[in-house]
């Protein structure tokens, strides 16, 4: 039987997503350093009070581990890009690869998701650069765990895995509404100024 | 069309009608009439009055808010430059997300039940810094500052505590957020809303403006 999720589209997902979430922690990283260089700085994302790097990449929360995050981004993305067009030339990557992938992609998913928590709930201001981060995890996830789903490499009950790939790209835009309701909630006084 | 395609596209169409739907009722929604929510109110604090009428600035602020203590020594030259020839009223607006917003507001109207909110007015923002952005309540710094006040502390302390206190200080709110209040310092001269920065200068500008100077 032919897997629904094929060689071709996992390829391009995780091409694609790791390219555009290496961008954005490339982005981030060089408004970081003209940040620290300039303190009046203010990075091309700031456009509003509520869409603001400047007031986000300033926080503690912007280095937990006590260098700026985008620095893990600018360095696991590239190997997220680079499984995607090992996938798409053909090569069959093991076992260990995927698993070590999803790891990564798992620890990547549960950052973001704190970091979700702490800009709305705490900082009260979206970072654009970040939040793409954010997008191309969610589906990066998504996608990886239902392809090392089908494929064996995860233990998974069938069916939930055999419902789930017949939906699956209801998998990440589920994911995202929800996560887009709640920042329409948070910021509700504010959108409502702009209709 | 595969089974996946439709199920996706079906899930979006609905969240697009879902902010439809919350757009249009949004846009529907009656607004208050004018005159239901009132710029100044017979019982708001007016730390001057002009005997003319002529000119009323109404601030609504936070004792927490940053912007409010750095718009109050321009406030306070004002006040002190031009005194009773305007009226200058404050109002409470405590925005959720400071930890003693609340506890400050009740702390100041508290103090208005002993005639002395102006002088709590002055000792919370001269003293912002201090008590400010922690996240455990100061109210036992708000009790330190009514005792130098001289207030009657047992009254002090029931008072803040009081449901009519925390009464009085959402019915301020409220008519904030009726008349489109949505961030402190927000001014009113006039009864037009105030829409510069709120420096000292052009406070001045508006407010000679409407003496006819």
């Amino acid at each position: 039987m032919r897997p629904v999720l094929s060689d071709r589209l996992i390829g391009w997902i995780l091409t694609v997503g790791g390219l555009i979430g290496a961008l954005a922690a490339f982005v981030l990283t060089v408004e970081k350093i003209a940040l620290l260089k300039d303190p009046s700085y203010t990075p091309s994302c700031s456009i509003n009070p509520i869409l603001s790097c400047g007031s986000v990449m300033t926080t503690a929360q912007a280095e937990v581990f006590g260098f700026p995050n985008p620095l893990i981004g600018v360095a696991a993305f590239p190997v997220v890009a680079a499984t995607g067009v090992a996938v798409l030339a053909g090569a069959r990557l093991p076992r260990w690869w995927w698993l070590s992938l999803q790891a990564g992609a798992l620890f990547g998913v549960v950052f973001v998701h704190w970091l979700f928590v702490q800009s709305l709930y705490r900082i009260g201001a979206l970072c654009p650069y970040c939040m793409v981060v954010w997008v191309v995890m969610i589906l990066i996830f998504s996608y990886l765990t239902l392809h090392n789903a089908e494929r064996g490499h995860l233990p998974a009950p069938r069916r939930l895995t055999g419902l789930l790939l017949a939906v699956h790209s209801t998998v990440p835009l589920v994911w995202l509404l929800i996560l887009i309701s709640l920042i329409g909630v948070q910021f509700r006084d504010y959108w409502s100024t702009l209709i | 069309m595969s089974t996946n395609l439709k199920v996706t596209l079906s899930v979006l169409g609905a969240a697009l009608a879902v902010l439809l739907l919350i757009v249009a009722v949004d846009l529907t929604e009656p607004k208050p009439p004018a005159g239901a929510a009132e710029v100044v109110r017979e019982d708001s604090h007016r730390l001057s009055t002009a005997a003319d009428g002529k000119v009323t600035v109404v601030e609504f602020l936070d004792f927490e808010c940053e912007a409010c203590g750095a718009a109050y020594p321009g406030v306070e030259k004002l006040r002190a430059e031009y005194g009773d020839r305007i009226t200058y009223v404050v109002r409470y607006f405590p925005i959720a997300s400071h930890p003693n917003a609340y506890n400050s507001a009740h702390a100041a109207e508290a103090a208005a039940r002993q005639g002395k909110f102006e002088q709590m007015y002055v000792k919370l923002f001269d003293n912002q810094a201090a008590w400010g952005h922690t996240e455990e309540s100061r109210a036992p710094v708000f009790e330190g500052y009514a005792a130098e006040l001289g207030l009657d502390m047992a009254k002090f302390k029931v008072d803040v505590a009081s449901a009519e206190v925390a009464e009085r200080v959402r019915s301020d709110a409220a008519d904030g957020a009726a008349l489109g209040v949505q961030g402190t310092p927000t001014f009113f001269v006039n009864g037009e809303r105030f829409t510069d920065a709120p420096t000292y200068e052009a406070l001045k500008a508006a407010v000679d403006k409407g003496l006819g100077e």
